[in-house]
């Protein structure tokens, strides 16, 4: 890629009509010559949009997460694990799309410093991996519960009586604020658990990568995923617990009432007139919690919602599963036989490694994914999914009182505050709450937000170019190189794309998400609830794909999506069911339209549209 | 015993290499072929047995011994008259009804088979010791007439100037009966080769095909640029796929045996010629083959338009894998003390960027 530039990150066109748009976000997220040296910094750099977690521009509380990550991902590689060549990873904002950058260590002296402090700490945590997985799983799943307690309500008239007489001497407008500041500082911790051992296992993982591409060269991703994947992985659990359900319903005759058209709520009115319909409601109780915290998107943003705030989704989806096993088809995951074909694959694929350096190799790298890959996979169902679902919840809960008390026009406004203003409009209704004045929100608010609403239209309008700055001869970065596939074809790929995300384009690229190529009739999604218009044999378009989308991959030929990357969930899917899929598009489905007859080729990335509707 | 050696015909897969002195080794190793799985273009063997009771019962035997004795010591000019003799002899008699039936009945199978009337096949011919190139082959043989016909040149050819001085040197007799193998021809709507490596490189656990519309001919000399596919072997997951231009496919020219060129149109040059179930029985017939074998091996293939999937995959030709079986193999990782000092060697190295 020699001499390969693309523009500096200072230069980018302000979208007109947005003028001001910086005080949606944090200030050090703008790009900035102000301080030469930083700015010196920036152009030298390569930024990337991380379209992987965001198809979207970013609503002003939703970059909370961003934030979070930003402090957890980069503290682990500089300052915990100690590793020797990568920082962290720089971010910004540009017009509403999040761009980061890996930051390397150039002083070969440093890195070799860095070498046993990093020997030392991860050596440590690879070494004691399950013990410490398990107690991971305590922390997250207590802090869930901690999450889960907590509620927010509105301020009451008078105090109750309790607090004078148990002598508590503090108000429920102190509590009120401290809540909030515990929910967000919640949410943070929830993000220091993510990465306290995604880096080591993107590191181990890359490892795997690498030793046996140099064994293997070209050894497809899918039979690498295939080698280490976990047997009783979390994230399947939400779909095997709706094939329980659906067998459960046939097995106790309530099947007719699941075929009549009705949603969640006829539906369970329905099933509570009988007894076995009672059981059967029991029994989807106990599976809610956690079960259908699965989120029907990846869970970054706030409108990505849960099976449990749209019953409907989980009713379609059990529906499906009825309707299949009807047929005779085979629902979920065959366990006995993945377990099967692991083993044949990698004893194949030992029986044709031809020396014994290359035997060892091979062993010492497939060990240790094997070690971490439960994490890599499972993390995702408890932080993602689970956590992010019920922080959504209470946020809305807050969102509920800001719209009584005429701070905000509509429950779901409350995003297009960042998080600190939310902080600003509690206060603001706290102290006017206390004091028995009217609090100047209710006038401050609502028009700022409209204001903020027609710049957010306006970034979405705005194709943010793939990247900014220069590229480094060598990225070092796990996260870089494995989740967000950073390589010289994806960065010649860049090149070529950039500003027209608008018009006729008959072919564009995403990553390879699962191989093979297939041509079929589009069926663009653009929320689980359409799932059940899909046909047999159509290629699935959709912004993302997650585990809840599980009851389609029986039906589709491929898929494609706006977000992933070849390790997000989505693509781990698809490999499971041997489906052609092509992630991380960014735009496929503003491109594709329903009945539009494309190609996809899961191997290159690519995604022709052959004929449109 | 197994009756074999009374049959006028037998089918491939009634046989095994064993059976090369009723049908001929050709044959023979078609019908172990079959039994292995590998799947060749459908046919059968008749059998030496039946072009024995041919030349006995029409009295062809009686006259050429005659007619030897006549002739006298062999000479250049004794055996050119004997082999005009003995063809024709051979290619004016009629094949005794009870044979010339059991063939005609088993040709139309194979039409009923191919779903087509007068199903073009070859006629082989398959001794039971090996003459290489000494007898004749026909391609392209249609019609209950014609294969009658050239089965009739096919035993003639045993008599061949160049076939009796073969025998002649091998201190064989003058006489000799063959067995003639009567496979469908292959339609090739698509052929190609299939190497059980990946031949770039010499990785063991490719699969390489390369694939285009017509005859193998387009593909093996270069004609066009086929469709290729780089399969992973033990899963089958496809690993890399390009798209070939296809220009042209190769054709037997209507009613011969005589290969042209043809256009091959816009809408199939934008497609791949093999779809993925074809994709993966190949595949699965290369790794058959190679494991049958014990190493790598290349491949010709066809896959014909007359039968379904999965039957119309037929392989044609196969040949161990010449370039890198025989090359020396070194490892291709580094050496590291433990699983630590493997990871550290990677974060160090890096993804190169230029």
């Amino acid at each position: 890629m020699a001499g390969t530039t693309f523009m500096d990150p200072h230069d980018v066109p302000a979208i007109p009509g947005t003028q001001g748009w910086e005080k949606m976000y944090p200030y050090q997220y703008q790009f900035s010559k102000e301080d030469p040296e930083r700015g010196a910094f920036e152009s030298s750099q390569i930024w990337y949009y991380d379209g992987l977690h965001y198809p979207e521009p970013h609503y002003p509380f939703d970059l909370i997460w961003d934030e979070a990550w930003s402090l957890a991902l980069s503290q682990y590689n500089t300052r915990h694990f100690i590793i020797p060549p990568a920082l962290g990873i720089d971010h910004r904002i540009v017009n509403g799309y999040v761009y980061i950058t890996p930051v390397g260590i150039p002083d070969q002296e440093v890195v070799a410093k860095r070498v046993p402090h990093f020997l030392e700490r991860a050596g440590y945590y690879y070494q004691n991996w399950d013990k410490l997985y398990e107690n991971w799983k305590k922390k997250v799943t207590a802090l869930i519960g901690e999450l889960d307690a907590l509620n927010f309500t509105e301020l009451p008239e008078m105090e109750d009586i309790s607090i004078v007489t148990e002598g508590v001497g503090k108000g429920c407008g102190f509590d009120l604020l401290k809540k909030y500041d515990d929910l967000i500082n919640m949410g943070l911790l929830n993000w220091q658990y993510h990465f306290e051992f995604l880096n080591l296992g993107y590191a181990a993982y890359v490892t795997f990568i690498n030793t046996t591409n140099q064994i293997f060269p070209g050894i497809p991703m899918s039979t690498l995923t295939k080698m280490v994947s976990g047997i009783d992985v979390v994230m399947y659990k939400p779909d095997s617990e709706l094939i329980r359900l659906a067998r459960l319903a046939i097995d106790t005759g309530l099947e007719e009432m699941f075929m009549r058209p009705l949603n969640a709520s006829g539906l369970t009115q329905e099933l509570e007139k009988s007894p076995a319909g009672k059981t059967w409601l029991a029994e989807m109780e106990k599976a809610r919690y956690p079960w259908f915290y699965i989120s029907t998107g990846t869970g970054w943003y706030h409108h990505h919602i849960s099976w449990n705030d749209n019953l409907d989704i989980p009713f379609d989806a059990i529906r499906m599963h009825i309707r299949s096993i009807r047929e005779g088809k085979e629902v979920g995951r065959p366990t006995d036989k993945l377990v099967q074909e692991r083993d044949r694959i990698v004893g194949e694929y030992r029986k044709l490694i031809k020396t014994d350096d290359d035997r060892e190799a091979f062993e010492q790298a497939l060990a240790v994914a094997r070690t971490v890959f439960p994490y890599v996979e499972d993390h995702l169902f408890y932080i993602e999914h689970w956590f992010h679902s019920i922080f959504w919840g209470k946020v809305r809960q807050i969102g509920r009182i800001l719209q009584k008390e005429g701070f905000i026009e509509d429950v779901e406004d409350i995003w297009f505050l960042k998080r600190d203003e939310v902080k600003q409009a509690l206060w603001d209704y706290c102290t006017a709450w206390a004091t028995g004045v009217k609090a100047r929100g209710p006038s401050y608010w609502p028009k700022e937000i409209s204001w903020r609403k027609g710049v957010y239209d306006k970034f979405k309008n705005w194709a943010p170019p793939p990247a900014l700055g220069i590229p480094p001869d060598v990225v070092t970065e796990p996260f870089t190189i494995v989740l967000w596939g950073v390589t010289t074809d994806v960065l010649g790929e860049w090149l070529k794309g950039g500003g027209d995300g608008e018009g006729q384009q008959m072919e564009f690229k995403g990553s390879p998400g699962s191989s093979g190529l297939v041509e079929g009739r589009a069926r663009v999604l653009k929320n689980v609830s359409e799932l059940a218009d899909l046909k047999e044999g159509e290629i699935l378009v959709a912004t993302t794909t997650s585990p809840s989308w599980a009851p389609a991959f029986v039906k589709i030929a491929g898929a494609v999506t706006d977000v992933g990357g070849p390790m997000c969930h989505a693509a781990i899917v698809c490999r499971e069911y041997g489906l052609p899929t092509v992630v991380g598009t960014g735009k496929a489905t503003h491109i594709i339209k329903t009945g539009d007859l494309i190609r996809i080729d899961g191997d290159s990335g690519v995604v022709t549209i052959l004929e449109k509707a | 015993m197994s009756g074999k050696e009374t049959r006028y015909t037998l089918w491939y897969e009634e046989t095994d290499g064993q059976d090369f002195n009723h049908v001929g080794k050709k044959n023979a190793n078609l019908g172990e072929m079959i039994k292995a799985g590998i799947r060749v273009s459908p046919g059968f063997s008749i059998t030496i047995y039946a072009n024995d009771r041919f030349i006995t019962d029409t009295g062809i035997k009686e006259k050429i011994e005659a007619y030897l004795k006549e002739l006298g010591p062999v000479t250049f000019e004794t055996t050119k008259k004997a082999s005009e003799y003995s063809i024709d002899l051979i290619e004016s008699a009629s094949i005794p009804a009870e044979i010339e039936e059991d063939i005609l009945s088993n040709y139309n199978k194979l039409c009923q088979l191919a779903g087509t009337a007068n199903v073009p096949v070859a006629v082989r011919s398959s001794g039971a010791i090996s003459m290489p190139g000494q007898m004749e082959t026909y391609l392209n043989i249609r019609g209950e007439k014609d294969l009658i016909a050239y089965v009739k040149k096919c035993w003639s050819s045993a008599y061949n100037v160049e076939a009796i001085m073969y025998r002649a040197n091998k201190g064989t007799g003058f006489l000799f009966n063959i067995g003639v193998g009567i496979p469908k021809m292959v339609n090739s709507r698509v052929s190609g080769i299939i190497f059980t490596i990946n031949p770039l490189n010499g990785d063991p656990s490719k699969i390489s095909i390369d694939a285009s519309y017509g005859l193998g001919e387009a593909v093996v000399s270069g004609l066009v640029t086929p469709d290729t596919f780089l399969v992973d072997k033990i899963t089958f997951d496809p690993v890399k796929t390009t798209m070939g231009s296809k220009e042209v496919r190769c054709v037997y020219r209507d009613n011969g045996s005589d290969i042209i060129q043809a256009d091959v149109p816009a809408d199939m040059r934008q497609r791949l010629c093999v779809t993925p179930e074809e994709v993966r029985e190949l595949c699965r017939l290369g790794k058959l083959i190679e494991d049958y074998y014990g190493k790598a091996y290349d491949i010709e293939f066809g896959i014909d338009a007359d039968l379904a999937f999965p039957g119309n995959i037929i392989i044609l030709q196969v040949r161990p894998e010449s370039v890198w079986s025989k090359k020396e193999v070194t490892a291709r990782t580094e050496k590291k003390k433990d699983p630590m000092e493997r990871i550290l060697g990677q974060l160090l190295t890096g993804v190169k960027l230029k």
